[in-house]
């Protein structure tokens, strides 16, 4: 297993890369390697098949992404066609450039949505749970809760459909979703309903107050503020240093108090997750992948990074250096198969039981 | 141990008592069996164990509970969790994560157990459910009995000295009933554990049960103690004490061996029944397969089945789980396409046909009814139907039947403006089969229509259709429930890894399985008889 931060950095680092540039060959290797990284997730023994595949969520984003700019962005100089001026918003030149920009940014949503099917897959519930600061305990398992409510929920709406239509049900207008909708919201209550039922009888505590009193309240409000003010300064009187200065302080009063009702939610880790080379060889490839995005490093053809179609469609650089660079996303897909975390768990259990205490 | 003195309970805005005047004494490592029909307060009263009622619930309630020396109600549920360990009816609404251990993990991880010891705890209770293989595994691709073995051990991870469970095995197929009722039993014997258990599959744990009781609701008194003394007052028992109360064999017996030492005796009257006469079959078989095969993901789940279902006979179809039944069912009305084969109904062949045409003539009850159900009354479901298939519902002359006259044969007359959601499993139940026969099919299909009926809705069912069946009706019903099969059934196919290996008349195929024969039969080998009925006819 790799670590659950390892995890967030390398999807910290393929966010970084999709959102900074629109250089299609730059996209299509960071693609290329999420897809190595998924497809070695898949084939781990215990990850599911994702509820939405990511193929189908990008033919859908890229195909609307491209019309909608096409449509709507009436720059470039090679024009397709025209469509009268008179249509609001839709009139004017289509231009292959507009096109070609559409569906660049469908190829990056489409990245981003894979890179997070990908934790999704990779990171049980548990781990999950645990990104949650600890002072958020109560929503952390709330959020738990919800990951593993998604697919019973559309196992539900599956049978209710299948229901439904074996009594002559035809969708058509709005209102033949009623039938659909409403025994899907009464199941899903029903089962909000046992399931809180089910937590308070293995003693998990409601009283969400614990831990929290209000001097540490009033100091994450305090670091709230002083954040806004930061941010105002930079933003508005452009005070840059002092304004940086306040936020850095604003973020580190709000992280202290987090830290502080963490300590003092009672909660134990069953069976923590350690920390080994293997992560820091993940860490290390996502930071190799950023750098040439984030960094202005001498020597590298950074203006590849920065590709525009507009006003003219031009052909896109490339620098072999950046290409290398973002291999560093395939890291997870590298490492070898460590032995399960059952025998490691196995092994601590042994040292226990022979350790006289 | 546990202690109900006079204890009366009401729900917020209820207009009668749920529980009245429920005296009890539950000695220490009993395993205690709650019977009762449906509505008759068993789960209130299993959930005044822990406190749920009335903290959860609301109410008021009088008399006192005792549990392990403790007050349910003034310790709170988060006290009560340390000493009674609860498990539900459904297993999947009662997960918090996604893996095994984890959710095992859970409760300790909330109440800050040291990580050393939560680790021994989480061993143990995997050992004591024979987790430990499956450890690692997410919930959802393990079995129902599996998740629900899973539940007992989460249940059991504070250690608690009282185990409760509230109809555990009602959404688990037979084998995997008899793996939790078997894991229950084991927990009873060698820890010693106090085990309050609520359960219609009374045959399974009879011979275990050290203290039967009895809430009969309706304001009848509440019966317990050992299960001789109890179940000669009971109406609703497994066939076995059935038989056995009418023969008067005394002791009662509570499993097939005791039974058999009586049974023995009466050898000599066993006589082969006389074959029912075939149904007519002139005009041809109402749904007919011919070399069906379906596939999931290019893992063949139908391989090649031909079966006829002629209008006039009731079709059981059992097999374990995952052996294509529900499959098969779903192929012959159009959920499910069929990659190769020929499916006809009525004679028509229904590909390229929609399901809501197709439904019209074959009338389809899957497993779980409630996904039909969203209207505001039981007449309007019944109403909705045939608005769906183009009726004019103001205009009774033209309806296949008025929706009353169903409802009315479906014993849901007085139902009529209830709130479908509010009734009874089985009541809920004959809603939806209202809904999907409103339209006079000439075939229905019900896919394990016994889950979570108590033996008088189950008893009720048979008739029903039995009705229909006489009156012309062709029925495929999918069932792993033997005796339900044995009473039903006309002609039995049994399927298995996706083909069809015996079909023919109910005694012979029933009677020679070890896996399927039911109880009379196990009493009585080479009998042919499979029913209490079948028996009684020629023995009494």
């Amino acid at each position: 297993m790799i670590h659950r931060l390892a995890w967030v950095s390398w999807v910290g680092g393929t966010l970084v890369v999709l959102s900074t540039t629109r250089n299609p060959l730059y996209l299509a290797l960071t693609l290329a390697c999420i897809a190595a990284v998924g497809m070695r997730v898949r084939s781990e023994s215990w990850a599911g098949p994702a509820s939405v595949s990511p193929l189908r969520f990008g033919l859908v984003v890229i195909s609307l992404s491209t019309l909608f700019n096409a449509l709507t962005v009436h720059i470039g100089r090679i024009v397709l066609f025209r469509l009268p001026a008179w249509l609001p918003l839709l009139g004017g030149p289509i231009t292959l450039e507009a096109l070609v920009y559409g569906f660049l940014n469908g190829v990056a949503l489409t990245g981003i949505f894979a890179a997070f099917t990908v934790l999704n897959q990779a990171l049980p519930v548990r781990s999950l749970v645990r990104l949650v600061p600890r002072a958020f305990h109560q929503v952390a398992v709330v959020m738990s809760i919800a990951v593993t409510y998604v697919p019973t929920t559309l196992r539900q709406f599956q049978q209710i459909r299948e229901a439904q239509a074996i009594r002559g049900h035809r969708t058509r207008g709005l209102r033949d979703w009623i039938p659909l909708f409403v025994p899907l919201l009464i199941g899903g209550l029903e089962r909000a309903l046992q399931l809180a039922e089910a937590m308070i009888a293995r003693g998990f505590a409601s009283s969400g107050e614990r831990g929290h009193d209000t001097l540490t309240r009033l100091v994450i409000a305090q670091g709230l503020l002083v954040l806004l003010i930061g941010w105002l300064l930079r933003l508005v009187w452009n005070q840059r240093i002092l304004g940086l200065a306040l936020m850095l302080a604003g973020s580190g009063l709000v992280l202290a108090a987090l830290w502080v009702i963490g300590r003092r939610v009672p909660h134990t880790d069953y069976r923590p997750e350690p920390w080994t080379g293997r992560d820091w060889a993940v860490v290390l490839g996502a930071a190799v992948a950023v750098a040439p995005f984030l960094l202005p490093l001498p020597g590298l053809g950074r203006e590849t990074i920065f590709y525009y179609p507009y006003p003219a469609l031009t052909l896109p650089g490339f620098d072999p250096i950046i290409g290398i660079a973002i291999l560093g996303l395939t890291v997870p897909a590298l490492l070898s198969r460590k032995p399960s975390v059952v025998s490691d768990h196995q092994r601590k259990l042994e040292k226990l039981s022979s350790d006289p205490l | 141990m546990i202690l109900f003195d006079h204890v009366t309970y009401t729900y917020p805005e209820a207009p009668g008592p749920a529980l009245r005047d429920i005296s009890l004494h539950l000695p220490e490592a009993a395993l205690t069996l709650l019977v009762g029909p449906s509505g008759a307060g068993k789960s209130t009263l299993l959930r005044c164990t822990n406190g749920l009622v009335p903290h959860f619930s609301g109410g008021s309630l009088q008399g006192s509970i005792t549990v392990n020396g403790l007050n349910p109600v003034t310790a709170t549920p988060e006290i009560m969790s340390r000493h009674v360990g609860f498990v539900f009816q459904d297993p999947e609404a009662q997960f918090v994560m996604n893996q095994v251990e984890d959710e095992i993990a859970f409760a300790l991880e909330n109440a800050a157990i040291p990580p050393q010891e939560m680790r021994v705890r989480v061993e143990e209770v995997l050992d004591l459910l024979d987790l430990a293989p499956l450890r690692q595994r997410r919930l959802e691709t393990l079995s129902g009995g599996e998740r629900q073995r899973v539940a007992i051990a989460a249940a059991l991870a504070f250690r608690p000295r009282v185990l409760v469970l509230d109809e555990p095995t009602s959404q688990l197929d037979p084998k995997s009933a008899e793996d939790v009722l078997q894991a229950l039993v084991r927990l009873n014997a060698d820890l010693g554990l106090t085990v309050l258990l609520a359960e219609h599959r009374l045959e399974r744990v009879l011979p275990f049960v050290d203290q039967l009781v009895s809430l009969p609701g309706n304001g009848h008194d509440t019966l317990a103690g050992p299960p001789r003394q109890v179940l000669p007052r009971l109406e609703l028992v497994p066939p076995l004490v059935a038989l056995a109360k009418r023969l008067e064999w005394d002791p009662l017996p509570l499993t097939i061996k005791e039974g058999m030492s009586f049974s023995r005796q009466l050898r000599e009257r066993v006589v082969a029944p006389e074959h029912r006469p075939e149904p007519a079959r002139s005009n041809g078989p109402y749904l007919r397969m011919r070399d069906v095969k379906v596939a999931y993901d290019a893992q063949p789940v139908v391989r090649g089945v031909d079966l006829d279902v002629w209008p006039g006979e009731i079709v059981v179809l059992m097999g374990r789980n995952g052996s294509g039944k529900t499959t098969l069912l779903k192929s012959l009305v159009g959920l499910i396409r069929p990659q190769a084969g020929r499916v006809k109904v009525s004679g028509q062949d229904i590909s390229g046909k929609d399901v809501a045409h197709i439904c019209r003539q074959v009338g389809y009850l899957p497993q779980d009814p409630n996904a039909l159900l969203f209207a505001n009354s039981v007449l309007e479901e019944l109403t909705i139907t045939l608005r769906n298939h183009g009726f004019e519902t103001d205009r009774p002359a033209d309806l296949p039947i008025n929706p009353e006259t169903l409802l009315d044969r479906l014993g849901l007359a007085e139902k009529a403006n209830c709130y479908p959601r509010d009734l009874s499993v089985g009541e809920r139940q004959r809603v939806a089969l209202g809904a999907v026969t409103v339209t006079q099919p000439g075939a229905l299909l019900l896919d394990e229509p016994t889950r979570g009926l108590d033996y008088g809705a189950k008893q009720a069912l048979v008739d029903l259709l039995r009705g229909w069946r006489d009156a012309g009706m062709a029925i495929l019903l999918v069932t792993h429930d033997v005796e339900f099969a044995a009473a039903a059934a006309d002609r039995v196919a049994l399927m298995s890894q996706g083909e069809i290996i015996a079909s023919g008349a109910p005694a012979p195929v029933l009677g020679a399985s070890p896996l399927f024969a039911p109880q009379v039969a196990r009493l009585f080998p080479e009998s042919g008889w499979l029913t209490v009925e079948d028996s009684l006819k020629h023995l009494s």
